[in-house]
């Protein structure tokens, strides 16, 4: 076995936690049952992966089967990347039958017809999941394992989501291959980015609750409900309050928001002034650029009016996030009639 | 974030008593006012009583003696070559507060140097030292810096250095400097001058290196100099005034983003929010804003701060002013509040040292 390969193995093995470590081995399937019982899976770490090091030599593995255990790893810890949603377009006909030995051929067609070196892993999943993991070279040097792209493309839909490690040199022929192999002619980039790989599926495929411009009534029970907390507590605006919430829920949903860490917004807005403050009254934009983050941004945000620091309903630039399926925006002036409101392109 | 309560200072009838400008030295146009737009900063937080030691516009009568020394501040400038300076330039500063040393000589500092190594050499034998596992041959450095300084009055600044040589490498290799901490006193005469003589002033301590080193040379200051070091922190307040005031500074190259991190820890979910303005943008709006020449008042910050808190609101309809500015980042230097710094023009670095030991002062009264 190639040296190369034996620390890459072992650099993947070291990747995954401890108690991991024989779950994923199992799932690899590239060792034997008699050969995983052999290892002290209680020992340290580093002792661990030797230990598979030495089994795999053994068996003879190469690169492309090392490589599924880093897929392997990568689907179970997708959140350690960052991944950018694409949109693929068709020219408007009918959804084809989708023929994965024909796509994976043309998928490796492409890339291989232009580029010598590449390594090219696909797994399928169950909920119709393709896992596609491309180790790029150049045409005089191998490829490098430790800096690979994931791909995930679910094939009855034109999503695509690409982790962003790609080396941006190579991101234009990932996206050529895709689109030649799905059938699709087109291919754009979403203003769209996230760790989480869930909530970017669950915001495009629009699995999450979404919020509907609904009237709520208001519940007659709740003035009969007898209170549960100390008597001595007063709710002052307690209307105030109960407006605010049924208003939040109007505007984020029900549900669980999808889970984003940070959005962004390029504002080229004029700067507006009360006149009399006698402040800058430039004819050019006023060029800022806004950064949210947080662990969990919506839901971060879904709790600012509640707590006081925003007005409710909050801005839609805000809300509007998972229904555009966006978190990138520019925001320029409205032109026309209302100057009040913002165009994002 | 609003003015509130604070009594606006009477600038308008004392300022340039003796008439005229005041005298102005040769220096570069864009460098005499930001000095006099720091200093008058300075001179106007003070006057607030906040900083200054009582006297609520003490500053205020101190001004006409003040003005002979405004040319000062742009002739340490030129004094202040950037090659010296440009160590000091984009590393992080810890700020602390120093209570004035006693019997400390700038005569001795190759003793002090000799000394400190001594204390820390006893400290990693009692095993309180440093990094577990290194052994570090660690090397003390005690140099004065005279050319940071405001007034002539200033004690020149003290600066302690700290690098070592792995035992393992020989014994002419290079040396690593591992740790990095400076005194100074940039126009602190409101401390120096009501303190007695044994005692030196030098209220600003800047440290860059691990925590570790930092409370071994604090700990031989404080049994030394009979001193004491507190953290500086840096009120929001404070940095709202740094945010306009720096806005407003002239750079030569093209500038950085003005720009200010709020944080809002209290929520659910934590939430940070970074507002970053074209520098071109900001100035131009703070330039409508400040309308006195020559001096800076808090009403003017309080409108600059409210119109970025506006025009925020008008997009998202979220209260700025109800989040916590934690840190202000511009061209010519950025501040947390946890009192850290970074200064990144050196054509500015007194100014802002001025308005540092400003703080560091208030804080030790």
């Amino acid at each position: 076995m190639d040296e190369t390969v034996a620390e890459y193995i072992r650099r993947t093995v070291l990747k995954i936690p401890r108690d991991e470590i024989k779950t994923m081995l199992e799932k690899w399937g590239l060792l034997s049952e008699t050969q995983l019982q052999t290892i002290n899976f209680r020992q340290i770490k580093e002792s661990i992966s030797q230990d598979v090091v030495q089994l795999c030599e053994e068996n003879s593995v190469d690169i492309k089967q090392a490589a599924v255990l880093d897929i392997i790893y990568n689907h179970v810890y997708p959140n350690k990347r960052v991944w950018c949603v694409y949109q693929m377009k068709k020219t408007g006909e009918e959804a084809e039958f989708f023929d994965l030995t024909d796509f994976k051929k043309k998928f490796k067609g492409r890339l291989r017809s232009a580029l010598k070196n590449v390594t090219i892993n696909f797994r399928e999943y169950e909920d119709n999941a393709i896992w596609i993991r491309i180790a790029w070279g150049t045409p005089y040097t191998k490829p490098n394992q430790y800096k690979p792209s994931y791909v995930v493309y679910h094939s009855q839909t034109p999503y695509v989501f690409i982790s962003a490690s790609v080396l941006k040199s190579n991101l234009p022929l990932l996206c050529q291959a895709l689109v030649l192999a799905s059938n699709y002619h087109d291919i754009r980039e979403m203003e769209l980015r996230s760790h989480s790989l869930n909530s970017l599926k669950d915001i495009v495929f629009k699995r999450y609750s979404q919020n509907f411009q609904t009237h709520y009534p208001r519940p007659l029970q709740e003035r009969n409900v007898a209170p549960k907390s100390d008597l001595r507590i007063i709710q002052e605006n307690r209307n105030e309050k109960e407006r605010i919430e049924r208003v939040n829920r109007e505007v984020f949903g029900d549900g669980p928001q999808p889970k984003l860490e940070f959005a962004q917004y390029k504002l080229e807005t004029m700067f507006k002034s009360d006149p009399q403050m006698d402040v800058l009254d430039k004819k050019e934009p006023f060029r800022c650029l806004v950064k949210f983050s947080s662990p969990h941004l919506l839901e971060s945000l879904k709790s600012l009016a509640p707590a006081g620091m925003a007005d409710a309903p909050i801005s839609p630039l805000l809300t509007c996030i998972p229904q555009k399926a966006r978190n990138y925006f520019k925001i320029r002036e409205k032109k026309h009639f209302f100057p009040e409101s913002f165009v994002s392109p | 974030m609003a003015a509130g309560a604070a009594p606006r200072p009477a600038r308008r009838g004392g300022r340039r008593e003796g008439g005229s400008n005041g005298p102005r030295r040769e220096a570069a146009p864009g460098l005499v006012s930001v000095m006099e737009s720091v200093e008058a900063v300075a001179r106007t937080l003070l006057s607030f009583g906040r900083l200054s030691r009582g006297l609520p516009f003490g500053r205020a009568h101190g001004l006409s003696s003040r003005d002979p020394l405004l040319p000062l501040a742009p002739r340490s400038q030129e004094n202040a070559d950037p090659q010296r300076t440009a160590f000091l330039l984009r590393k992080q500063w810890t700020l602390y507060s120093v209570t004035p040393l006693y019997r400390f000589s700038n005569a001795h500092l190759r003793d002090y140097a000799r000394l400190l190594s001594a204390f820390i050499a006893a400290e990693k034998q009692k095993g309180l030292a440093v990094e577990v596992g290194v052994e570090l041959d660690i090397k003390v450095a005690v140099s004065s810096l005279p050319y940071l300084k405001g007034s002539d009055q200033d004690q020149a600044a003290i600066l302690v250095q700290l690098s070592s040589r792995s035992p393992a490498s020989p014994k002419n290799s290079e040396e690593k400097l591992i740790w990095s901490g400076w005194f100074c006193c940039v126009s602190g005469d409101n401390l120096s001058k009501n303190v007695p003589e044994d005692f030196t002033c030098l209220p600003l301590f800047l440290v860059n290196g691990a925590e570790c080193y930092t409370s071994i040379v604090g700990s031989w200051f404080q049994k030394t100099f009979d001193c004491s070091f507190r953290r500086l922190a840096i009120s929001p307040l404070i940095l709202s005034w740094m945010a306009a005031m720096w806005t407003g500074c002239k750079v030569d190259k093209t500038a950085s983003a003005m720009e200010l991190v709020f944080s809002v820890p209290c929520l659910p979910q934590p939430l940070d929010i970074s507002y970053a303005i074209h520098p071109e943008d900001a100035k131009a709006l703070w330039d409508t804003v400040q309308k006195t020449p020559g001096e800076i008042i808090q009403e003017e910050v309080d409108v600059f701060m409210d119109c970025l808190y506006s025009h925020f609101h008008r997009h998202f309809r979220i209260h700025l002013s109800a989040t916590k500015l934690v840190k202000v980042s511009t061209a010519i230097a950025s501040a947390h509040c946890d009192g850290i710094i970074k200064f990144l023009q050196s054509q500015y670095l007194t100014g802002v040292l001025m308005l540092l030991t400003e703080l560091a002062i208030s804080q030790i009264e």
